[in-house]
């Protein structure tokens, strides 16, 4: 097996966890990772041999989500108004569905910008400038989102965070 | 002497250099509340870690390993030109989109006008529409910011270049422009190279206060960037 086939092998696990923290759930998070896999291997040959395959494949997983998530927003807004109407009196559905991890749920209620540097720095170790690098933005814009992502999941995990 | 949450972040997680954590460890002795604020940061990434820890060790659905071809046959690795002539390559390359972007007055996505020079077509229309950190059309816009003047920019990038423009009344006009590293035709996914970081440098500078948000985005993109 060629070396990036099999860096990309052994990075599997990371990439997983990258994904479960970013999405609402596992089989969201693994229909990501598949969606990353898929990319990357069509994108081989953007990849420059010598620099880190960890770092272009968090940065291809972090796009992808976005665009997910931008495009669930828009069909959402597109939506909402009927089921608002539609919904009146409808009980059960929303309340029947698995419910959280007090980790997960303060995760979640986090804005995208502040989720993903928590998820990079806090949650797969990278150092600042390598997360800044991944995100396309400058390190004082990484610093200030993932002090205010960090201060929202403290007050809502509480002092023993 | 104070410590900003963003210092005191970074002491928690061993991102200062040795002299600014000195200065840290000098206010934290001066004042507990800062220590438990540390302590706070470590418990904070402890949790996150105890969290998805397990997820990392769990063997990885086969749907998922399967896709990563196993038995490929490697191909032989590309040619690659002794470093000068990468050298010449890039200058090269710098020289022809300079002569581009000159070609590309009044017909392609920049036009000149007395003032300067200002994006258009395709690139007007992802500075205009396009939410940060998305790419459509070849044209990535990483980042938007308001400057000192308070006019609204983003930094993009694009085919026929890499930059930050900024929208004044005649629309959005170039501050900054470098070669661009966007592969044409597909390849969204190029590496982060050395005019990310410099145009993100000066980014920063150029920045009055924060990056915007989503939201700032789209409140900005609802009054026309003005």
């Amino acid at each position: 097996m060629a070396a990036f086939e099999e860096e990309m092998l052994a990075m599997l696990p990371r990439l997983r966890r990258f994904a479960r923290s970013l999405a609402r759930d596992g089989a969201d998070a693994d229909d990501l990772c598949q969606v990353t896999v898929e990319k990357a291997l069509l994108a081989r040959s953007s990849w420059q041999p010598g620099t880190r395959l960890d770092s272009w494949m968090y940065r291809i997983m972090r796009n992808s989500w976005i665009d997910t998530t931008r495009a669930r927003s828009r069909a959402a807004e597109t939506f909402v108004a009927a089921e608002a109407g539609e919904g009146v009196g409808d009980h059960g559905g929303a309340e029947a569905r698995v419910v959280l991890g007090e980790v997960d749920a303060a995760m979640q209620a986090l804005p995208d910008e502040q989720r993903e540097a928590v998820a990079l720095v806090l949650v797969e170790g990278l150092a600042y400038k390598e997360a800044a690098a991944i995100l396309d933005i400058p390190m004082g814009t990484l610093t200030s989102r993932l002090v205010r992502g960090r201060q929202a999941l403290m007050a809502r995990l509480g002092e023993l965070a | 002497m104070t410590i900003g949450p963003e210092e005191l972040m970074a002491y928690a997680d061993d991102a200062l250099d040795p002299l600014r954590a000195r200065r840290v460890e000098a206010a934290i002795a001066a004042d507990p509340a800062l220590g438990a604020e540390v302590e706070r940061h470590r418990a904070l990434r402890r949790r996150l870690e105890a969290r998805f820890a397990p997820i990392a060790a769990e063997p990885v659905p086969a749907r998922l390993a399967a896709l990563i071809p196993a038995n490929v046959v490697a191909l032989p690795p590309a040619r690659r030109g002794p470093a000068w002539w990468q050298a010449a390559a890039a200058m090269a390359a710098c020289l022809v989109a300079g002569v581009t972007i000159g070609r590309m007055v009044d017909r392609g996505p920049v036009g000149a006008t007395s003032g300067g020079l200002y994006a258009r077509g395709a690139l007007a229309r992802a500075l205009d529409d396009q939410p940060g950190g998305a790419t459509a059309d070849g044209v990535r816009v990483a980042l938007s910011f308001r400057d000192h003047a308070q006019a609204y920019c983003r930094v993009f990038a694009a085919p026929v270049a890499d930059g930050i423009a900024c929208r004044d009344q005649h629309g959005w006009a170039l501050r900054r422009t470098m070669p661009g590293t966007t592969p044409r035709g597909g390849g969204d996914y190029a590496q982060a190279g050395s005019s990310d970081a410099e145009l993100m440098a000066a980014a920063q500078d150029m920045m009055a206060g924060e990056a915007l948000d989503a939201a700032g985005e789209r409140a900005a993109r609802a009054r026309g960037w003005r």
